[in-house]
C-alpha cells in the first residue's frame, strides 16, 4: 500500500471503492481510478499529471485542474494524507 | 469432544437477541457435535421454532424473578440434558449468572463470563469514571443524580447532548424543551441516575471482542455499520481493518481486565479524529455470525476459554466482509407451542 494513503483501500477493476478502515465506498469514474492506480503504485503529482497528458486527450491546464479536486476530495474524504 | 451448549437470547423480531447467532456460529463450518439447547423466556421467542439450529429448548424464569428459581430451573434442564456450557446472550441476564457462576461450575457447568466487579466499572452511570481514571477518550459526560443538577449539567455540556436512561434508551436533546421532556421520560421508566453526554459530531464503529482472565484480547471483529432499522439496530455492516479500533479496544479490556465477549462501541469525532468510548454491552452482539465470515469464530472460542482450555490470539478478523439481516418466517404445528406451554420444553424430533 503506497504511504499516501490513511488506511488499506481497494478498488476494484469496476471503480468501486472500499476503505477498510471505514468501511466506506466510493464509485470512481474513468479519470478518478485512473489516477487513483497510479497513486496505489506509488507515483507522485508529477508523474500522474505526465501520464494523464498521454492518456487522456486534455489539456494540460485542464489535467492540473482535475488532479488537484481529486486530491482535494481524496483528503476530504479522509482517504489521504497530503 | 462433544460438548452440550445451552444459550439465551433467542428471541429475533425487530430487535434481535444474539443467541441465535451464537448458535450459527457454532454450527459453522460444520453441524455442532453435541445437544445445542436453547434457553428462553417466552414461548414465541422466535429462535426455538429455527428448526434445523437447536435440538431441545426450555422455557427459563426471567431473571429479574429469583436467582433460586432460575438455577433450581438450569439445575432440572441440566438433569435432562447435561449441560456443559452455557453462553448467556442478554445484558439483563448477566448478573443472575454472575451470582450463580460458582453453584452452575460446581453442577459442571462452565460460563465465561466477567465478574460483577469488573461489570461494575463500564455500567452506563460508572463508564465516565472508569475512562477518567485509566485515560481514555470518551464525550463529556454529567452523571445526574438529583433532578435539581440537570440545569448546571446541561449549561455545562451544550447543545446538542444525549440523555440516557440508566439501562436502556437514548435521546438527542437540541434544546432545554427536548431535555425536560426526555429527561421526564426516562425518570418515570428507569429512574435516576441519567447520564447526559455531549452528542459528537461521528463515525459510529463496534468491535466485537474476546479476552481472557488477564483482560488480553484474543479475538476481535471490528465493524462499521451500514444500514440501521428505526430502532437503531443494524441490519447490515462490513468488517474493517482499522489499528486505531483494535488499539482502543485492547487497552480499554487490559484495563478492565476483562475477561469473556463483549460489544465495544466507539465514536470517532469527526473533527478532532480521535476515537471515544460510548459503551461496552457485556456480552456478544447480535451480528455474531459475521465474525465467521471474518474467519474469527469467537463464540466457539468462549467455549474453549470456558473449558479451561489456553487459547492463542487469533489471526486479525479479515476486512471487508459484510452481512445483511434478512427476516423470514419460519412455520411450525401447533403441538410444539402446546408442548413449550404446558411443559417448558420442546424436543426436536431430529435430535433424537
Amino acid at each position: 500500500m503506497s504511504e499516501i494513503f490513511k488506511s488499506e483501500v481497494t478498488l476494484s477493476e469496476n471503480g468501486f471503492l472500499f476503505d477498510h478502515g471505514s468501511g466506506l465506498t466510493y464509485t470512481l469514474n474513468t479519470t478518478g481510478q485512473f489516477i487513483f492506480r497510479q497513486l496505489q503504485s506509488g507515483q507522485k503529482s508529477k508523474q500522474i499529471m505526465e501520464k494523464m497528458l498521454d492518456e487522456f486527450e486534455v489539456i494540460e491546464e485542464t489535467a492540473r485542474k482535475d488532479l488537484d479536486d481529486f486530491f482535494r476530495q481524496l483528503n476530504e474524504l479522509g482517504l489521504i494524507d497530503l | 469432544m462433544s460438548l452440550n451448549v445451552a444459550v439465551t437470547g433467542l428471541h429475533a423480531a425487530d430487535n434481535p437477541a444474539p443467541g441465535l447467532g451464537v448458535i450459527r456460529c457454532l454450527h459453522h463450518p460444520e453441524k455442532w457435535d453435541g445437544k445445542i439447547i436453547g434457553l428462553a423466556y417466552d414461548v414465541l421467542d422466535t429462535g426455538i421454532y429455527d428448526e434445523g439450529l437447536l435440538g431441545h429448548a426450555y422455557l427459563i424464569p426471567y431473571p429479574n424473578t429469583s436467582s433460586k428459581a432460575f438455577l433450581e430451573r438450569l439445575q432440572y434442564i441440566h438433569q435432562q440434558e447435561k449441560i456443559d456450557v452455557i453462553i448467556p446472550t442478554l445484558d439483563s441476564e448477566l448478573t443472575v449468572f454472575q451470582k450463580i457462576a460458582p453453584e452452575l461450575k460446581s453442577l459442571g457447568i462452565a460460563t465465561f463470563i466477567p465478574p460483577k466487579q469488573i461489570t461494575d466499572r463500564i455500567s452506563k452511570s460508572q463508564l465516565a469514571e472508569f475512562c477518567e481514571s485509566e485515560n481514555i477518550p470518551y464525550p463529556e459526560t454529567i452523571v445526574i443524580k438529583d433532578p435539581g443538577e440537570l440545569k448546571a449539567a446541561v449549561k455545562k455540556i451544550g447543545f446538542p447532548l444525549m440523555i440516557k436512561g440508566v439501562y436502556y434508551e437514548a435521546y438527542t436533546c437540541k434544546s432545554m424543551e427536548d431535555v425536560h421532556q426526555y429527561f421526564e421520560l426516562l425518570r418515570l421508566k428507569w429512574g435516576l441516575p441519567m447520564i447526559l453526554q455531549k452528542k459528537l459530531d461521528s463515525e459510529e464503529f463496534d468491535v466485537c471482542c474476546v479476552s481472557d482472565t488477564n483482560g488480553d484480547l484474543l479475538g476481535a471483529v471490528p465493524i462499521r455499520k451500514t444500514r440501521l432499522t428505526d430502532k437503531g439496530k443494524a441490519w447490515a455492516a462490513v468488517t474493517l481493518k482499522n489499528e486505531q479500533l483494535m488499539e482502543l479496544s485492547r487497552r480499554i479490556l487490559k484495563k478492565l481486565k476483562w475477561s469473556g465477549p463483549c460489544e465495544v462501541e466507539i465514536l470517532k469525532d469527526k473533527k478532532t479524529g480521535e476515537y471515544n468510548l460510548i459503551e461496552i454491552n457485556p456480552r456478544f452482539p447480535a451480528w455474531i455470525f459475521l465474525s465467521t465470515g471474518a474467519d474469527q469464530n469467537l463464540p466457539k472460542m468462549v467455549i474453549e476459554l470456558a473449558m479451561g482450555k489456553t487459547v492463542s490470539p487469533m489471526a486479525p478478523a479479515k476486512s471487508g466482509i459484510c452481512f445483511v439481516r434478512h427476516a423470514t418466517d419460519l412455520v411450525c404445528p401447533m403441538d410444539y407451542i402446546e408442548n413449550l406451554t404446558m411443559l417448558g420444553e420442546l424436543h426436536y424430533k431430529s435430535s433424537e
